[in-house]
């Protein structure tokens, strides 16, 4: 196991404030995550030493790009904001803490966004902003995501985004400490530094709801559904969960 | 976060200061070092500090989540 993915399981998800059925179903859910936390970890240094090796700045822009496209305006605002939708009006008493923490989620990945846009003005790639609603490039991405699907379906449990929370936000964090252990560029760095306290927090938050709320079979199975359609190895992009090879 | 769990467990002895800062305050109703289990949910390194020692209980040192001070939740 990589020393990076160690001090992140020591520090933030093996100490555990509760006990019960809840802290036991998140720790057999850990042990699904691992590996791939670990090749996250391994392919995110590759991806730093490779940009590093290009001999261009053209990395950071495409990096840029690319974090606009997954935390800029369409993922942000459209996908992002319908986390709230999955508690219902009479579930929002039980779930108001959750609510609160999701909201807060909404503006983090809009702030998120700026930070991208501001290193593609500050590395002198763009000149407005705006430049990048004309760039396909800053507007998709192709990667497996649960978060936007109560757009369609509000109905989702309440509770079944903790699976992506606490999956996909890792994967933010250890890419984030992954990517800062290869690169000395300023620009990226206070990107990466600028998000870093909030992906953890969106990892705790799924960390929490899980330990604090899914006691009961019924409230964790829609959970563990999330881990198994995040963790499908054979479908990290959705061309390939519909047959293709690409 | 720390506010949350506190919430989460009825003992809400973390309380928001009145003051422009917003401060997280706490209470007497906190029992630490009987509760301890705001600590694995409040994510910013060093935010919480020990007042006695001054050593950092985020993210938390070992003797904080040994078995016996996890806070019990069954259904």
């Amino acid at each position: 196991m990589h020393p990076i993915l160690t001090d992140f399981i020591d520090k933030w998800v093996y100490p555990t404030g509760f006990s019960g059925p809840g802290v036991d179903f998140r720790l057999r859910q850990t042990e699904r995550c691992l590996p791939l936390w670990d090749k996250l970890v391994a392919q995110a240094i590759q991806s730093a030493e490779n940009d590093l090796a290009s001999g261009s700045n053209e990395y950071k822009a495409a990096r840029a790009r690319g974090g606009y496209a997954a935390e800029g305006p369409f993922m942000s605002l459209k996908q992002m904001s319908t986390q709230i939708l999955s508690v219902e009006i009479g579930e929002q008493p039980k779930y108001i803490d959750l609510q609160r923490m999701r909201a807060r989620q909404i503006w983090d990945e809009v702030k998120h966004g700026q930070l991208h846009a501001d290193v593609l003005l500050r590395g002198g790639f763009i000149k407005r902003e705006e430049e990048l609603m004309d760039d396909a490039r800053a507007n998709t991405q192709p990667k497996l995501s649960y978060f936007g699907l109560t757009a369609m379906f509000p109905h989702i449990h309440p509770l079944a985004r903790a699976g992506q929370h606490y999956y996909n936000e890792s994967m933010a964090c250890l890419g984030i400490a992954s990517t800062l252990s290869v690169i000395d560029d300023e620009l990226i760095r206070h990107q990466l530094h600028s998000q870093s306290a909030e992906e953890l927090m969106h990892f705790m938050e799924g960390k929490y709801q899980i330990d604090a709320y899914a006691l009961t079979p019924e409230d964790q199975k829609p959970i563990e559904e999330v881990f198994d359609f995040l963790l499908r190895p054979w479908a990290p992009e959705p061309s390939r969960a519909l047959g293709g090879t690409a | 976060m720390c506010y949350v769990v506190c919430r989460e467990i009825e003992i809400n002895a973390v309380v928001v200061s009145p003051t422009s800062q917003h401060l997280l305050e706490i209470d007497e109703r906190c029992s630490y070092p009987q509760c301890t289990v705001c600590l694995m949910y409040c994510p910013a390194e060093g935010s919480i500090v020990e007042t006695d020692t001054g050593r950092s209980m985020v993210p938390p040192p070992p003797a904080v989540w040994a078995e016996n001070k996890r806070w019990p939740r069954q259904p």
